[in-house]
């Protein structure tokens, strides 16, 4: 049993698709229980059965269509003319976008790549120091995980069964914390260039509004159409996905017909990569469960911790080792089941572990050894791994601050959730 | 290998690349007709087909296992890439052809058990979407998963040449 598990171990660091290993580990259990194997085919069948699923591939591919366009480029022209005034502006400028654009591509890495490419050589040429920017790149292509309709905000809500609407509430502020921690610490590192990007001008701010006349509408569109009761979470994602293929494929013609396929091609392989790990973690989770392993665990911890603060901290340890080894998509399917009940045990809300789960979890893109985000920038903008280990550490510190502020502040993230 | 049947394997590499883009264009533009259709009817004419909620659930299953599919043809599957910076190049490759035969094989192993699981329903008679023989819409996964252990059939092989050749090009993406 203990050999077999870490015959598994073994083959999943040596680099096993994390879905045949987590499948293996589920049939072993059946074997265990004497369950016919076919049960793997019913859970993985039983993707078709959870509710608002369908928002994660529309949301990729509505991301991804963004990003190959030109909207990157508006974004940070307008996010320029808004906030450039700003003492430190353009550093505030990138991590503004990057959330935003985080928020809306689903944290799945092309945030370094779409506007990293933009933001990491005018950071430079404003006379920002290039440990700081190489950093500043690399920790924001995370940030913006936290606001609405990022894809691990939905699958933590399709997985723990909890409003998707409620998690998009909860999201904010933590979220915003973040950011203004973030920007705190850029302008605090840069006091001796604080000069602003420019002047604020009303006809550039009217020519970039102009330019992003077609996409300003969308968050307004995902927003505004969920809240209003009007639009499901699945159905705002389908209305985005037309929205912009009829944007930028239609209006403003910088993506053409024929590099669609392709372009969903790429989405598509990301969204298989993500659900067959979720239906094969159905099934590994329905074992557990069967097994009564979320109560052990639950009995085992309340042995080592007994108050609500203490089993904070120790979630938050978990969490961030957690976040170091998995992404955050596998951990959501894998962990979120088995910690649920024990959360609940202690009065933890269900919201704000969520907000507390996707937090620390986002810390993990830039934590040594798989941070994801660490291998994009060192590849995409040509620098060694240690260096931009050594660039992102003061980011990560502040954004770990961040997280144990979001976790031991619940009402944080539930004060615009409207019935906790 | 004979040129003959290089180029055969390439036709058929193009030609399962074309099916998989035409199949994931067919289910992603199809859901979001389903899905916008869907609230036309509801909030323009007052009125909605039953099924459209089921179907939309039943293609996102297929959206799954396509790119499935299509994620191991590209070799982007997840995978916990913490020894590849680590370990040596030739041990990394070796234990590549390893790693790769074993998903193989559980992809071999799921694939027949859904088989297994699709003959009884259709024994069952069981149904989906109204009146729709459940084995058409539950077809995809055994087959899903017989092509993707295909895939990393033909990965181990290449793993393989990759050892064999001692080239640097080759390896995790």
């Amino acid at each position: 049993m203990i050999v077999v598990g870490l015959i598994l171990l073994l083959l999943a660091v040596l680099g096993a698709p994390l879905f045949a290993v987590i499948a293996t580990s589920a049939m072993l259990g059946f074997r265990r229980e004497d369950t016919d194997l076919m049960n793997m085919a019913l859970e993985i069948q039983s993707i078709a059965d959870l509710p608002f699923l369908a928002a994660i591939p529309l949301f990729t591919f509505a991301g991804y269509l963004l990003s190959e366009s030109e909207a990157p480029k508006r974004l940070v022209r307008l996010t320029g003319a808004l906030l450039g005034w700003l003492p430190g502006g353009l550093a505030l400028v990138a991590l503004a976008a990057c959330a935003f654009f985080t928020a809306f591509t689903g944290a799945s890495g092309v945030t370094i790549i779409a506007l990293g490419a933009i933001l990491y050589p005018a950071l430079k040429h404003d006379g920002y120091p290039d440990k700081f920017n190489l950093g500043l790149v690399t920790s924001s292509g995370s940030l913006g995980l936290l606001f609405a309709p990022s894809l691990p905000l939905i699958l933590y809500g399709v997985i723990a069964e909890v409003s998707i609407d409620d998690l998009f509430l909860a999201g904010i502020l933590p979220g915003m914390t973040m950011l203004v921690m973030l920007s705190a610490w850029s302008l605090w590192v840069n006091r001796s260039n604080r000069k602003p990007l420019s002047n604020f001008s009303w006809n550039e701010t009217r020519a970039a509004l102009r330019e992003s006349a077609w996409e300003i509408p969308l968050p307004f569109v995902v927003l505004g159409g969920i809240y209003s009761g009007f639009l499901a979470v699945s159905e705002a994602a389908a209305v985005t996905a037309l929205y912009v293929i009829i944007v930028e494929i239609l209006v403003h013609r910088e993506i053409s017909i024929k590099q669609l396929p392709q372009i969903m091609r790429a989405s598509m392989v990301l969204v298989g990569g993500i659900l067959i790990i979720l239906g094969v973690s159905l099934a590994s989770t329905n074992y557990m469960i069967s097994a009564g392993i979320p109560q052990m665990l639950l009995e085992y911890v309340t042995t080592l911790v007994a108050s609500p603060v203490s089993f904070l901290l120790l979630l938050l340890l978990f969490l961030l080792v957690l976040g170091a080894i998995l992404d955050i998509f596998s951990a959501i399917v894998l962990v979120v089941p088995l910690i649920l009940p024990i959360a609940a045990g202690y009065g933890v809300h269900e919201v704000h572990l969520g907000i507390i789960f996707l937090a620390a979890m986002q810390l993990g893109y830039m934590t040594p050894p798989v941070g994801l985000n660490l291998f994009i920038a060192s590849y995409r903008f040509d620098k060694s791994i240690m260096h931009v280990y050594s660039a992102t550490f003061p980011f990560l510190i502040i954004l770990m601050l961040s997280v144990v502020l979001i976790t031991f502040w619940p009402d944080l993230s539930l004060w615009l959730v409207s019935d906790p | 290998m004979t040129p003959g049947l290089i180029a055969a394997i390439d036709r058929l590499d193009r030609f399962g690349r074309l099916l998989e883009n035409v199949a994931l264009v067919a289910m992603l533009g199809g859901m979001i007709v389903l899905a916008v259709g869907q609230i036309i009817l509801r909030e323009v004419f007052d009125t909605g087909v039953i099924w459209a909620d089921e179907l939309l659930k039943l293609m996102v299953l297929w959206l799954a296992m396509i790119g499935s599919i299509a994620a191991s043809r590209d070799n982007r599957h997840i995978r916990i890439d913490v020894l590849s910076h680590v370990l040596p190049d030739s041990i990394m490759k070796a234990s590549r052809i390893i790693v790769d035969l074993f998903a193989a094989a559980v992809c071999g192993v799921i694939a027949w058990q859904a088989w297994r699981y699709l003959q009884l329903e259709i024994e069952f008679e069981d149904q989906v979407l109204v009146d729709t023989p459940a084995w058409i819409a539950h077809v995809v996964v055994p087959a899903a998963f017989a092509l993707v252990s295909y895939r990393f059939v033909i990965l181990a092989v290449k793993d393989v040449g990759a050892l064999l050749a001692g080239d640097n090009s080759e390896g995790a993406a």
